[in-house]
């Protein structure tokens, strides 16, 4: 009998749940308010874990997830949707160690179901508390500070250098051919008497290579107006071709021609890819531009216009921050405006002291990139990765 | 008043936007979620002033017969067409039978997928014309292209004596000059964005504002 | 050879170059050589990815391709589905590309009958959802949020293969079979870091090389880029061949890319020979 017993209690022991395990949940560095960490320490690993959660003060409990025996950890957002449950003051949380794991198909409260499998090892309270400013300073990724510190240095160097140059102080820009020759295919348009086409890319509005074209539409419809020829802008997405005819007429108000914009030469083709391709091209066949300007985002389309702007002759500039799209503009096009050269057009062309002096404060910044780049890599090789820490960014 | 308002909008919006990112409380970004919700409807909306101006600047060449309004005419045709289909189908519409999803099937894949098709021979047009060994960066480039090229397809991994080692080269060319030279396009093109951002938000550039 | 010949292949009308390519993509289809080819390291490791994942697990599939990138893209997508299917894997999937929805469908209904799965048990369709960065961001935090109704019209809550899976985070895997924007890239800026997520990425020849730096920072598991990806992935699949009413769609194609290449670079280096061969003798002259 009592060799029974001591078999049953061996029995039992070698299937008990584990013993009180120690449980900590911390709101995350930088976190947004809606995620708790939970931690657990055990020496034994038990058949599983059940975390339950609820909010504090409240007995609806409910199964957050089942893991497994040797798991120590679980992030937890409080809640996915703020606006029917915003997140509460606090959460309690329960960890069970399971003796088996149980089948919660077609269980309706699974979390009864997991008490019932196993027993409570600890319990814990848990604040969700949102970060004020994320800075990375706590989790030691400075990534977002130095972000921080970029951008209103940025902003620092732009008004320094256009006080500057307002003064009298020259500013030199090197010469970039392909915006040089935006001005010439304007002229030749103008000689040939025939229209100047511009394509802003095919990407939404929100897209920064589309705003920076539509910056640039603004200049080129303005010179455009100045030597009295026509542009016609071929759109992929409505809402860009309503803010380019808002920019066209812009500039031809502004050169003084307010009555010779047409507004049917801004067109919506389509903002299916390849039937937008089709318009455009039937565009270039027809119409027959002497100048192809392409300045935005661009797909798998881009080689597609811009053979056919070479076989209709024209001078085609093409301008793009997308980089596996360059190689083909490169290819077919006579001047090719390679990533940041598209953002610096309009700086360019205007020549307003504005503009230029942010011109030479983003090159300060890239210059301080470089140096960064030259000695974290130095540095890392051996074995000292303080910039790789500067620049590194957690998940937030 | 009419450029002051959409500047300061700007200003406040996109200053708003940018603090998205440096404050990560949830009720901050329930109101940037908000706000980019509204411009998805926007976009929305504005698909009906597209369809508009397709056919304000379409229909009148048509009724003028202009110079080949034939095309306009076919293409104003297919828009009715495909928007009736459309409507008419309902949810069910692309149930197989139906006559969007046969429109689908047989006109806009075919149609799509050649469109696609042509950048086959375009490249070949386009790589003769442009690949010629001008000067030591042009060599440079042609030479690479050609290893790439011969080393992606099986090919190249059956010629005699280099087969083995091109897929080898080519993966070199790809993982270390071709990803430097993306990286610096990449880190360039951000800080110009950075740039173009903060212009647009101080007010600086304006020409995207309209005519005062 | 005269030098006004050579001037002349240099300008040559484009319709004969034309005319070469499209019997370069022609008569490799006739008759095919079917050269062997080895598995690119990319491949594999997306390959040893999915075989990875434990029978009964569910995994997400995001379909994000259109007409014109389905040859490219169709033969990884068929080729991962009888990966995940004769494991008994489950899968979710959804798209964020308008086009894709009428092409993929069909492609789930074949294959699944094939394998004896059925809907809404096995596999479901959530659809297409607009909003690109903002769609990715919600399929992050709340799938049936985002995707209250499958594209039958069920309640995706309602649904047993949806039943423990509330974000992308709770799938084994995140396959995604991407033709450009919205795609891999956007997965992996908005969601991949903040989730820790498993992202395996099949793309356009194109996007390939856009994808890779994130392969070597261990953001994705594996990338299979374009025809000659898809190809190799084929091959992993079926390593002794397809069975029968299965065709190697990449596996067939990849004899056009060998040819259509070849008739490039030999363009290319004829081309260069003609453009010195006359600069030579301009320069003489």
């Amino acid at each position: 009998m009592k060799h029974l017993l001591l078999l049953a209690l061996a029995a039992l022991l070698a299937v008990a749940p584990a013993s009180a395990a120690e449980l900590t949940v911390e709101a995350p560095p930088d976190n947004d308010g809606l995620n708790l960490d939970l931690s657990w320490e055990e020496a034994n690993d038990p058949a599983g874990w059940g975390v339950l959660r609820t909010e504090t003060g409240s007995d609806d409990w409910t199964l957050l997830k089942v893991l497994t025996g040797d798991a120590r950890s679980l992030s937890d957002k409080v809640t996915t949707d703020v606006w029917e449950h915003p997140p509460a003051e606090s959460y309690d949380y329960q960890l069970v160690a399971l003796r088996t794991v149980p089948d919660l198909a077609d269980v309706e409260d699974e979390a009864a179901a997991v008490l019932a499998a196993g027993s409570v090892a600890a319990t814990a309270t848990g604040k969700p508390k949102a970060a004020k400013l994320r800075t990375g300073m706590k989790s030691k990724n400075y990534g977002p500070l130095l972000m921080l510190l970029i951008i209103i240095a940025v902003g620092v160097m732009m008004q320094k250098f256009a006080a500057d140059v307002r003064s009298g102080k020259e500013v030199f820009i090197r010469r970039i051919p392909g915006i040089d020759a935006i001005e010439e295919g304007i002229g030749r348009a103008t000689e040939m008497g025939k229209p100047i086409l511009y394509v802003p890319g095919i990407d939404e509005l929100q897209d920064i290579q589309t705003i920076a074209s539509m910056l640039i539409l603004g200049q080129v419809s303005q010179k455009v107006a100045e030597y009295q020829s026509d542009i016609i802008v071929s759109c992929c997405i409505p809402i860009v071709r309503e803010v380019s005819d808002e920019v066209v007429r812009a500039g031809y108000y502004q050169a003084g021609y307010p009555d010779a914009y047409n507004p049917r030469n801004t067109r919506f083709i389509s903002s299916e890819q390849f039937a937008f391709c089709a318009g455009t091209n039937g565009i270039i066949y027809r119409e027959q531009p002497a100048t192809n300007i392409y300045l935005g985002r661009f797909f798998a389309e881009s080689l597609i216009l811009a053979e056919t702007g070479f076989v209709n002759k024209s001078i085609q500039i093409a301008g793009t921050a997308e980089a596996t799209q360059l190689p083909f503009f490169i290819a077919a096009c006579d001047y090719t405006l390679i990533g940041e050269e598209l953002f610096a057009v309009s700086a360019y062309l205007s020549r307003d002291p504005r503009l230029v002096s942010s011109l030479k404060a983003s090159d300060w910044v890239k210059l301080f990139v470089v140096i960064c780049l030259l000695v974290g890599t130095l540095l890392t090789t051996f074995g000292f990765p303080i910039i790789n820490t500067l620049f590194s960014i957690s998940g937030g | 008043m009419r450029s002051t308002v959409p500047l300061v909008l700007t200003f406040l919006v996109g200053l708003f936007m940018v603090g998205e990112y440096f404050i990560p409380h949830w009720g901050y970004h329930v109101i940037t979620q908000l706000l980019l919700e509204w411009g998805l409807i926007l976009a929305a909306a504005a698909f009906l002033l597209g369809l508009f101006n397709l056919i304000q600047v379409n229909l009148p060449k048509v009724l003028n017969r202009e110079e080949d309004w034939g095309y306009k005419l076919v293409m104003l045709i297919s828009l009715a067409g495909t928007l009736v289909v459309g409507f008419w189908g309902n949810t069910g519409r692309l149930n197989p039978g139906e006559a969007y999803k046969w429109l689908f099937d047989f006109v806009f894949v075919p149609l799509n997928a050649t469109m696609f098709a042509l950048l086959a021979f375009y490249i070949a047009s386009a790589a003769f014309r442009a690949f010629r060994a001008r000067n030591l960066e042009a060599t440079v480039l042609l030479v690479a292209a050609i290893i790439v090229m011969i080393a992606r397809v099986p090919l190249g991994e059956s010629l005699p004596l280099v087969g083995e080692k091109l897929p080898q080269f080519m993966n070199w060319i790809m993982d270390v000059p071709n990803i430097a030279a993306r990286r610096a396009i990449f880190i360039g093109a951000a800080l110009g964005a950075v740039s173009t951002g903060l212009r647009v938000i101080l007010g600086i550039e304006r020409s995207h504002l309209g005519a005062d | 050879m005269k030098l006004d010949t050579l001037v002349k292949f240099q300008h040559m009308d484009r319709r004969w170059i034309f005319l070469g390519m499209g019997l370069a993509i022609l008569l490799p289809m006739l008759f095919p050589v079917n050269l062997p080819f080895k598995v690119d390291e990319r491949v594999q490791s997306l390959y040893d990815a999915v075989e990875e994942i434990p029978a009964g697990s569910t995994v997400f599939i995001s379909a994000d391709f259109d007409p014109a990138s389905r040859p490219e893209l169709e033969p990884f997508f068929r080729a991962n589905l009888h990966h995940l299917l004769r494991k008994d894997v489950k899968f979710v999937s959804a798209t964020l590309w308008p086009s894709a929805p009428p092409l993929v469908l069909p492609i789930f209904e074949e294959l699944t009958a094939e394998y004896g799965k059925e809907y809404g048990k096995d596999w479901a369709f959530l659809g297409f959802k607009d909003g690109k960065e903002l769609a990715i961001k919600a399929i992050g935090e709340n799938i049936p949020e985002t995707f209250p109704q499958d594209i039958k019209g069920n309640k995706v809550e309602d649904l047993e293969v949806m039943r423990g899976f509330k974000q992308a985070k709770d799938f084994a895997m995140i396959i995604n079979v991407s033709a450009g924007f919205p795609g891999t890239r956007e997965y992996v800026l908005q969601i991949q870091g903040q989730y820790d997520l498993s992202i395996a990425s099949a793309t356009t020849a194109v996007s390939g090389p856009d994808y890779i730096p994130f392969y070597k920072a261990g953001q994705l598991n594996g990338l299979s880029a374009g025809m000659p990806g898809s190809a190799q992935y084929e091959k992993l699949v079926f390593p002794d061949g397809p069975p029968d009413g299965v065709r190697l769609l990449a596996t067939q194609s990849v004899n056009v890319l060998n040819v259509g290449h070849l008739f490039i670079i030999v363009l290319i280096v004829l081309g260069n020979v003609a453009f010195l061969v006359t600069r030579q003798a301009e320069e003489q002259a």
